[in-house]
């Protein structure tokens, strides 16, 4: 049999790693991208490699998954992180109640977790709000989402992936009840044509419904805004966490010179323009304040909103649905020769194309195990050195 | 909202170059980016253009806004447009266009290639404080280094430089010698050799500078560090590097 031709669509963090992940495996691989590399939700997240203590309370598997993928990525690109940890704050006698519960949450999921005595804390943190009254140590750190996407695709090229950029897909192209490859137009050349495959991956995003939409299948991803707001100025050295639960506004996730204060959650119907609301950006600089007291002296550089690919079953609110993942094989649906893989975060986006491609793998008898916990990443400058203009 | 016109360059293999119109809603505080996103959705979906982070992190959407290279993210509409006359946007300079605003930059990453510089640097003291008046929040004003625990024995950050591209296409050497280093690049040898102690390295990082292609090209216009949305100053960095290798061969001659 010849070696299976795999079509994924989507060159945010998942589609990305999933093309590293079945190149690495010696598949045939064919990623095709409507806008640019990480133009969607990955582009616009917020820079945190978590650790798993923003979740450890609430919903203990994605903290889990977070920890174990967190260490992952600290070794398959050492060079693409800044690597400062995060804190965890409490300003209130609530938050400081809510530490036990914290501390005990890290432990179940193995988050190494540590009180740093609160001298110490304003000490690092010099802008620090000075009436804090707890801080715990945990390995947040932060990563540039487009590099971390380009070095997955550098690798895959070199393992003779193909990357179509601002390429969209069109329409599926079926034989005999199956999806038998798609019809795209390449915005560049405004030319279209059909490609091939023996299986189509849909790491669409928030934008997965859409696609699948296209096959007639609907998945239960609900697109969730969150706005960013990026000051003109570095305020922490770590990444600071309001120690409660998850809530609006309750984390500063610092990059290069600046600080990043996020985010609120709503539902949108069309993730493809989502303006920051102005009373979500003043709520962010409001919360902000409250652990960076100096925020209000900082000019704002951008506000961005981008939509999670949160997967919502039943009423659950978007605020409580879990940040774990799930793939969805759509033979299930009637549709052989399609899956989708959706929600999680992009630190997990190692996992997510793992679990997808363990999957097609499956399908297609293909018996190759995942290599790529162990791979180090080339260099991401070399993605533009790979013909990706050709 | 703000009622915005906006003139963007188009090309697409094989027909020939002009330029379309389109008049979008934006909010007040909307940056260009955001009003390329509203042509895109709303108006025109064969559009290409570069977007990613949309908050200077990236550095994929840089390209020229009447004229002047920026990138597009971090500049308000209300910053660069005077109210009527449509906003006129081109891709960069000293790049080939591939389409409408997307210009291939395999070249610039080339050059950034050649020092090899590493994205990240360590060993950063403290927060660069460029901060004024937070004495009365009770935040030092420049904190004394503080001695970090256990494990937190420095702190470690992206380098500025964002690799948008501005630099190259604001400079008029590159645009007259296309194996110019260019100022991202010989930026880029500056700052290696400012991390590294090797001498067999610092020896490679200068002769790099001091090739036929290097800083000796410059004509010192100063364009790069003026358009650099960074700071990154690759003028100032070329202008140190000549420095280093004059003294060089003032010591050389000496020992003869």
């Amino acid at each position: 049999m010849s070696i299976p031709h795999i079509i994924v669509i989507g060159a945010g963090s998942t589609g990305s790693a999933t093309a590293h992940d079945l190149a690495l495996r010696g598949l045939r691989v064919t990623l095709i991208e409507r806008g640019d590399i990480a133009s969607g939700t990955t582009g616009r997240t917020h820079c945190l490699l978590h650790s798993g203590g923003r979740y450890c309370v609430n919903d203990p598997e994605a903290a889990a998954e977070c920890i174990v993928e967190n260490r992952i990525i600290r070794n398959i690109i050492p060079d693409l992180l800044e690597l400062n940890d995060g804190l965890f704050v409490a300003l209130t006698e609530a938050d400081l109640a809510f530490k036990e519960r914290f501390l005990e949450g890290c432990a179940t999921c193995h988050i190494p977790a540590r009180e740093l005595p609160i001298t110490h804390a304003l000490e690092i943190e010099p802008f620090l709000n000075r009436g804090a009254l707890a801080a715990v140590q945990v390995p947040d750190a932060v990563f540039e989402p487009v590099r971390f996407c380009l070095a997955f695709l550098a690798t895959a090229q070199q393992h003779g992936a193909v990357v179509r950029r601002f390429t969209e897909v069109t329409d599926f192209l079926y034989a005999g009840g199956c999806v038998s490859g798609v019809k795209v137009k390449d915005h560049r050349t405004g030319k279209t044509e059909n490609i091939g495959a023996d299986l189509i991956i849909n790491a669409a995003g928030p934008w997965v419904g859409s696609v699948a939409a296209m096959a007639g299948i609907s998945v239960p991803v609900k697109p969730t805004a969150g706005v960013m707001v990026t000051l003109d100025g570095r305020l922490n050295n770590m990444v600071l966490n309001r120690l409660s639960p998850p809530s609006d506004g309750d984390i500063v996730v610092p990059q290069r010179a600046t600080s990043i204060i996020g985010t609120t959650s709503w539902e949108v119907e069309d993730p493809d323009v989502i303006p920051a609301p102005a009373d979500h950006v003043a709520k962010m600089l409001a919360q902000g304040e409250q652990l960076l007291p100096a925020v209000q002296k900082i000019p704002v550089r951008a506000r961005v909103a981008a939509a999670r690919p949160l997967i919502v079953k039943g009423d659950k609110e978007a605020r409580e649905a879990s940040r774990t993942f799930e793939c969805f094989d759509h033979q299930d649906d009637g549709v052989e020769g399609f899956v989708t893989i959706a929600g999680g975060k992009m630190t997990t986006a190692r996992a997510m194309a793992e679990r997808v491609s363990d999957l097609v793998c499956k399908k297609l008898g293909v018996a190759v195990a995942c290599r790529t916990r162990n791979v180090p990443l080339v260099s991401y400058r070399l993605f533009y050195q790979g013909g990706s203009y050709a | 909202m703000l009622e915005i016109t906006l003139q963007i360059f188009r090309y697409k293999t094989g027909e020939s170059p002009h330029y379309d119109t389109f008049t979008v809603q934006v909010a007040e505080s909307a940056s260009v980016l955001d009003a390329l996103d509203v042509v895109w959705a709303k108006h025109d979906h064969s559009l290409t253009y570069r977007r990613a982070c949309h908050h200077s992190a990236c550095g994929v959407c840089a390209l020229r806004i009447n004229g002047l290279e920026k990138l597009p993210c971090v500049t308000p509409v209300s910053s660069v447009w005077d109210g009527h006359t449509p906003l006129r946007l081109n891709p960069l300079r000293n790049f080939p266009v591939v389409s409408d605003l997307i210009v291939d930059v395999t070249g610039l990453f080339q050059r950034l290639s050649a020092s090899d510089l590493e994205i990240t640097r360590d060993a950063e003291p403290t927060l660069p404080l460029s901060v004024d008046n937070l004495a009365d929040l009770g935040t030092r004003m420049e904190p004394e280094p503080v001695e970090p625990p256990e494990n937190l024995t420095r702190f470690n950050r992206f380098e500025s430089c964002i690799e948008c591209g501005i630099c190259m296409s604001a400079c008029p050497t590159v645009a007259a010698d296309d194996k110019f280093l260019g100022p991202a690049g010989l930026a880029a040898i500056y700052d290696e050799r400012h991390k590294t102690g090797d001498p067999r390295e610092v020896a490679h990082l200068l002769a790099l500078a001091d090739g036929e292609h290097g800083v000796w090209r410059c004509h010192s216009a100063y364009e790069c560090t003026e358009a650099c949305p960074q700071a990154v100053d690759p003028a100032g960095k070329i202008m140190a590097l000549r420095r280093e290798l004059i003294a060089n061969r003032l010591k050389k001659g000496r020992r003869k």
